[in-house]
């Protein structure tokens, strides 16, 4: 395992190699470079080896995660949907869809995933979308907002309301009655292919339902989220390693008032604060990653953790970047620019800084056992009680 | 303890210690958790990760209906039949 992943880091340097710039100013990822990526099983790593993936745990390929994000958060973005795909897939799917669909996943096939609909964000219950059985096919219909790496994906897995509860179903980017609207253009990660979705009566074999039934529609999406949640962290591990790399290189060489840079203390303090950003976010990372990889309950409490630490800590590290680079990182397309718009995506992207903190108020309330049975243990408490 | 067929009881009797440990109050076998307890999805969540690792199960697609999980009474039955499931072969 350590030398598979060695090897797709050294993979990701020297396929991004300097074009990480070029690809943010046009907007654009190399289609090729995605498919190619994809059919090595380097965009969702973790699938285990007998469906085509790379069999890495959470902590290795975390660690790619975090290097491929210190290169390029656009392709991290659409390293984390196609993970993310693929992991709800493994969840949720029947030992045929995973056959199948995880086969597809790591053989060159690009997937997005889509949640956000135009009335419901952060308030997911909200959801308009509905997949219902008509005749000898099932029937999608709705609208979905902000789906990263949908310009490029040939297979959409969309959530949405399905009989006595919720269902995610996969939805071929080409089937009829799909639209995919490109936003035109975003503040971070302007490469991902963002786009928005309408599906007009998407009439799909009944097949293309994961799973069963029953299933509410907030216990779907915070499993599907949880992946993503601990990918994005990771990601922000990297945007945090690439500013404390890019800022101590320019604070050591550039010369000002006859010294260098980092001798000076208010300077300092921002190399200082940078350094303990990535610290730290490595830290909540590692562990949250340690507890995926050991099958610990604690994984879900760790990984809200793990996002809402990094992306607020990328966010203030890219900031500081762009302080001390100045004039020399003001540019867009260069690394500390990108990383000062793609860090603060971060904080808004799979769960909101204020929806993770809501979430982990309510563990601290309920870890402390200040809260009654009623409310106890309410990570989200009580949102599995009303069937949306 | 991932050993085959660990009884029922035995298995409902650690996860109603698991549950008083989680939300450090005491749980009834037959308790609708979700019904009364207005616990979340991120704890439902957390009982299936919690599950896979202490009886070597892998809970899967349908499996994950919340029915099988609305009691410490119903998810050792999930237990037990996924513990039959997968020593006859058939996983998944």
């Amino acid at each position: 395992m350590g030398d598979d992943l060695a090897e797709a880091i050294a993979s990701a340097s020297a396929l991004v190699a300097d074009r990480a710039g070029e690809w943010d100013r046009t907007g654009l990822l190399p289609r090729q470079l995605l498919r190619d990526l994809g059919a090595q099983g380097r965009l969702c790593a973790e699938v285990p080896t007998q469906y085509g993936g790379c069999g890495l745990g959470s902590l290795a390929g975390g660690e790619y995660t975090a290097h491929v994000g210190s290169l390029c958060s656009s392709l991290r973005s659409v390293m984390t949907s196609q993970g993310m795909a693929a992991w709800t897939v493994q969840r949720f799917g029947t030992a045929r869809q995973r056959d199948e669909c995880l086969g597809r996943l790591t053989g060159g096939e690009l997937a997005a995933v889509a949640f956000s609909e135009p009335q419901a964000g952060s308030d997911l219950a909200a959801m308009d979308t509905t997949i219902r059985h008509e005749g000898d096919a099932v029937v999608v219909s709705g609208r979905k907002k902000w789906v990263t790496a949908a310009h490029y994906a040939d297979l959409l897995l969309v959530f949405g309301h399905y009989q006595d509860g919720a269902a995610a179903v996969l939805v071929p980017a080409g089937a009829p009655g799909v639209r995919v609207e490109r936003i035109a253009e975003p503040l971070g990660c302007r490469a991902a292919g963002h786009a928005d979705l309408r599906l007009d009566s998407v009439r799909l074999p009944p097949d293309s339902v994961l799973g069963g039934h029953g299933l509410p529609l907030s216990l779907l999406v915070t499993t599907a989220l949880a992946y993503g949640r601990l990918s994005v962290a990771w990601g922000c591990v990297g945007i945090l390693r690439a500013c404390l790399a890019a800022t101590t290189e320019h604070a050591a060489a550039r010369r000002q008032f006859g010294r260098p840079l980092a001798e000076h203390q208010l300077v300092a303090r921002h190399l200082a604060e940078l350094y303990t950003g990535e610290q730290i976010a490595s830290r909540v990372c590692e562990h949250a990653s340690r507890c995926w990889d050991s099958g610990s309950p604690e994984q879900v409490v760790a990984t809200v953790l793990a996002k809402h630490v990094s992306a607020a800590r990328a966010a203030q590290g890219a900031a500081s970047a762009v302080q001390v680079l100045a004039s020399a990182g003001a540019t867009d397309g260069g690394l500390v620019a990108r990383a000062y718009r793609d860090a603060k995506l971060m904080e808004i992207i799979e769960g909101s800084s204020e929806l993770c903190q809501l979430l982990l108020a309510q563990h601290a309330i309920s870890a402390a056992g200040a809260s009654g049975p009623a409310t106890a243990t309410g990570f989200g408490a009580g949102d599995l009680r009303e069937a949306p | 303890m991932t050993d085959q067929h660990t009884s029922t009881d035995a298995v409902e009797s650690e996860l109603l210690d698991f549950l008083a440990g989680q939300t450090r109050s005491r749980w009834e076998p037959e308790t609708d958790l979700f019904a009364a307890g207005g616990l979340s999805s991120l704890f439902a969540m957390q009982l299936v990760v919690h599950l896979e690792k202490s009886y070597g199960i892998a809970i899967r697609g349908a499996d994950l209906r919340l029915d099988n999980f609305r009691s410490a009474r119903l998810m050792s039955a999930l237990v037990r039949r996924l513990q039959a499931a997968q020593s006859d072969g058939l996983d998944g």
